[in-house]
């Protein structure tokens, strides 16, 4: 069912049962004016969200009672015993009809005019209590009445509830409590040794765990249709007021979102929308006159990709007038003249998210009233979210606006300065350097430590120094790891630290406020150990030491690098040692997290090797390089969104940015291509092929089976392994099969009991004139296995 | 009405705690200094997967600091949603107290005065009680 129409039968519903009461004490005293006032809230509410749905017997209804009430509110009639009945008849039709709409009946016809007849008070109170057709005349058919209706479909009634969002919240923050103290228990039994009889259950509860956090995590979620709801009542008004037409667009209504985060990019969203109007479409007189339709088109489309959601808003307008903008930013002495000329057209329009700067030349009622895209920008950033722009003079603006999918989790980087550990929320992050890497130099101005990286020069800042740890003279920068942060102004800092660690998803509580008036602390987390880790408050930290510049400065040099950087568009990996010690690298858009895991956890039997994490086994890959380590191991946990590899290494090295453009490889179907790192070449894992292989298929009643030729030592080794990877479960060759795979030397009838055949020849070479496949040509031979399973599934 | 009292020991004191507002008495496990913070503030540790943060109550008061580590006794009481850690020399037992609370003529000391409600009496003898929401702020919340 709609979800819309879901709320307006729940609201309905919960209105209905809460004025039960004030029905019945308004029958007893219908002067209780406040008991009059109640009634008439809900039939108005009643009334108005009918229009809304389109339901027009029902609005005729509640419209009626209204104007009844309304009169009697009014002083212009007096309610009697024959009123109060036509209402109390008219709620209870009311009820019955949405229980009707919400089983998906339709209500008998009739019975709507004679009530409405009684409310207007030509019928006799008499007369009404013979209406047969009416149900609720006086009490005791009320309750026959009602009973009968309701009795048949009371499961269909009870499909959602209402519960007050600070419930969930409780309830979430309970959960993630839960997961904690799960770690930490996880953490003492691993000390304590193995012992089946607790392991056993611990690992259940581990699951169970990581059931009820989804489906609490999805308790919260919110489908995007909510907010788009009660956006085209903002750009009519809106578009009303400036003179202008507007249509419009939604798409990916369902895309869900945090309800916070849903909460978030409402106002964002709303200064996107007006700005669009006002500033980006034209009047319709315009519009014509270039060629347009007379009505503007404002779009919006929702995405889901990976834990990110992306939102586009486009108009079809003139686009951002981008001369106008380099003048308000020369005039407001953001830029001079000679920046300006400089600037790419892309970075011109950028120049909207610069603070004070509106391209509209007067102040509207609607929007240019001081609040600029600046804090749109800024408030995306606060929660781990982005926005950036393109526009077409004449032909419109798209925003693009990029969201993390909720706020109590956080990506993080977890660095160590003086000997303990601090968190990084991974959204600032830009890049992460070695002070002794060969691309790093580093000078000094004053008394300040600057680092000169791919051409820029960006000054440096000691985490061990901003916490007091150690003094600006005593800093080895050589030996320090530099993370680049870029701030939401667009000032990027260098932050020295000791090492780098992982990447982390934290969950993030507030700490005292001793503690956050230092100002350099954003909260407070529990590593996976139990030990509690402070997360950075960067922009405070930046501020504190004069490195947030106020619109000029070498924020511009920087941000034209980084688009030329966008441009060139590096692709970041993260560099590991494999278990022979090879370096290799992995696109760090797969990385989900580190990890580091006892021996004890892996499981490797054959071709199948799996890890237990966090009470989940996940495919183990990257261990037929070597040896395992005796003791921890580290994991690189890969996900392509869906489901999670883990690629076990020696060592976690470095993050680097990579060309896309790989040399390639033939053969080595696991390697994507030998990318240049530092001028060695670093082979790049095919994530595709890697996640094609070892994704974890279905349940087994979910498999399709498929038979292999039988005592055959190449379909053995070979053949079954590609074969169960691409999610077959495997048959004796006696038994009934979704697929058969023969060879081509094999006689027909050994297909028998196999709804579907796949024949292997040899020869690279096609011969004969039966349909068959090169045993090595694997995409053709992954391509019909696949064809077979659609053909199930059809 | 007479309240619960945890009686303790802070800067060779006898102290009083209400005891309804402490949460459990623990023995602090590893603890995480955070730094750039006042010295009343000996860093974060963890109980029962969440953090609080650990008070020198000797500092607190604006005594000279006094030795937080491993197995230091401490109350663990909330405010306004926090919890922390009160680390005291030595924690005793709960006792009722014998009577309300009263001023001292005289004072209680610089550094007792800000952070004490009064004197009460109790079996074991009188104990400056506490006022948990001052000794958070620590010493410097009055210069401030």
């Amino acid at each position: 069912m709609d979800e819309l129409l879901a709320d307006f039968l729940a609201e309905t519903r919960e209105m209905l049962e809460a004025s039960g009461g004030e029905i019945v004490a308004w029958e007893a005293d219908p002067s209780d004016r406040s008991r009059l006032d109640t009634i008439f809230r809900f039939v108005h509410t009643v009334k108005g969200n009918c229009g809304f749905f389109d339901f027009p017997r029902l609005e005729k209804l509640s419209h009626a009672a209204e104007d009844a009430l309304a009169q009697v509110r009014s002083g212009n009639r007096e309610p009697d015993s024959a009123l109060v009945s036509a209402v109390l008849a008219v709620i209870d039709r009311i009820g019955d009809m949405t229980d009707a709409i919400e089983a998906g009946e339709d209500f008998p016809e009739g019975g709507e005019e004679e009530l409405i007849a009684a409310l207007s008070g030509e019928m006799e109170e008499a007369a009404l209590a013979a209406q047969p057709s009416l149900p609720c005349s006086d009490k005791a058919a009320e309750a026959a009445s009602t009973d009968e209706a309701r009795t048949p479909r009371p499961q269909a009634l009870q499909r959602s509830i209402r519960l007050p969002v600070e419930l969930l919240d409780e309830v979430m923050k309970g959960v993630s409590d839960m997961v904690l103290a799960r770690n930490d228990l996880a953490r003492r039994l691993r000390e304590a040794g193995e012992q089946p009889t607790i392991d056993g259950p611990f690992d259940r509860l581990s699951t169970i765990l990581g059931t009820v956090r989804n489906s609490i995590t999805r308790m919260r979620m919110q489908r995007l249709e909510h907010l788009f709801t009660s956006l085209p009542r903002l750009v009519r008004d809106l578009s009303n007021e400036l003179g202008k037409q507007v249509m419009v667009d939604f798409e990916g209504g369902d895309v869900e979102l945090d309800r916070e985060m849903v909460e978030m990019v409402r106002d964002p969203l709303t200064h996107i929308i007006r700005n669009a109007i006002d500033h980006g479409i034209e009047p319709p007189g315009e519009r014509l006159k270039a060629g347009k339709r007379e009505i503007g088109m404002l779009k919006f489309t929702a995405r889901q990709a990976g834990n990110r959601i992306s939102l586009v808003v486009s108009d079809d307008g003139r686009g951002i007038d981008v001369d106008r903008l380099a003048e308000k930013a020369i005039a407001s002495g953001i830029h001079s003249a000679g920046e300006v000329a400089e600037m790419t057209e892309r970075r011109k329009q950028r120049l909207l998210f610069k603070p004070g700067l509106s391209t509209a030349d007067e102040v509207s009622s609607v929007s240019g009233r001081g609040v600029g895209m600046d804090v749109v920008r800024a408030n995306l950033e606060r929660v781990g979210g982005s926005i950036d722009l393109s526009s077409t003079p004449g032909q419109g603006t798209s925003f693009h606006l990029n969201l993390p999918l909720t706020l109590s989790i956080i990506a993080a980087l977890t660095v160590e300065a003086g000997k303990q550990l601090y968190a990084i929320p991974r959204s600032y992050v830009e890049e992460i350097v070695f002070g002794n890497a060969q691309s790093v130099e580093f000078a000094r101005a004053g008394e300040r430590q600057l680092v000169t990286f791919r051409g820029r020069r960006v000054p440096c800042l000691s985490l061990g120094e901003v916490l007091g740890l150690a003094s600006n003279g005593q800093i080895e920068w050589e030996r320090q790891t530099l993370v680049l942060i870029r701030l939401a102004t667009g000032d990027i800092i260098a932050l020295g630290v000791d090492r780098v660690h992982d990447h982390e998803d934290v969950v993030v509580k507030p700490i005292a406020p001793a503690i956050m008036n230092t100002r350099l602390y954003a909260g407070t987390t529990l590593l996976d150990d139990g030990r509690p880790m402070m997360l950075l408050d960067l922009p405070s930290i930046a501020l504190r030491h004069g490195m947030v510049s106020e619109g000029r400065g070498m924020i511009d040099e920087t941000e034209e690098d980084r688009q030329a950087q966008g441009d060139s568009s590096t692709v970041p990996v993260m560099l590991f040692a494999g278990l022979d010690g090879r370096r290799r690298a992995v696109r760090l858009d797969l990385v989900r997290r580190i990890d580091t895991i006892a021996r004890e956890a892996i499981d490797i039997e054959k071709e199948r090797a799996q890890v237990v994490i966090d009470g989940r086994i996940l495919p183990l890959v990257g261990q037929e390089h070597g040896e395992l380590p005796e003791e921890n191991c580290r994991l690189l946990r890969l996900s392509d969104g869906e489901c999670e590899i883990a690629y076990i290494v020696r060592e976690v090295q470095d993050a680097a940015e990579i060309d896309p453009e790989l040399a390639r490889t033939k053969g080595d179907n696991s390697i994507e291509g030998v990318a240049l790192v530092e001028g060695k070449p670093v082979p790049v894992l095919d994530g595709h092929s890697l996640f094609a292989a070892h994704r974890t298929p279905g349940g087994a009643d979910m498999q399709l089976s498929c038979r292999l030729p039988a005592d055959n030592q190449w379909a053995q080794t070979i053949l079954e392994p590609l074969v169960s990877a691409a999610g077959y479960r495997l048959v004796a060759a006696d038994e009934d099969a979704d697929v058969a795979i023969l060879l081509a030397e094999e006689e027909p009838k050994q297909a028998a009991g196999a709804r579907n055949v796949i024949r292997l020849r040899s020869e690279p070479e096609e011969a004969g004139e039966d349909e068959t496949i090169y045993r090595y040509d694997r995409d053709a031979l992954l391509a019909a296995l696949k064809k077979a399973r659609l053909g199930r599934a059809s | 009405m007479t309240q619960l009292l945890l009686m303790c020991r802070i800067a060779g004191r006898q102290a009083a705690i209400p005891a309804t507002r402490v949460k459990s008495v623990i023995e602090i496990e590893a603890i995480t200094p955070i730094p750039a913070t006042p010295d009343f503030i000996v860093g974060l540790t963890a109980l029962r997967s969440q953090a609080l943060t650990v008070i020198d109550c000797r500092r607190a008061l604006g005594f000279e600091r006094g030795t937080v580590e491993r197995g230091t006794r401490a109350a663990v009481v909330e405010v306004e949603g926090h919890l922390y850690a009160l680390a005291v020399d030595e924690a005793h037992d709960v006792v009722e107290a014998s009577g309300e609370p009263v001023p001292v003529s005289g004072g209680l000391g610089a550094g007792w005065q800000r952070a004490a409600l009064g004197m009460v009496e109790t079996a074991l003898g009188p104990a400056v009680l506490i006022d948990i929401e001052k000794l958070v702020q620590g010493p410097l919340a009055e210069a401030a």
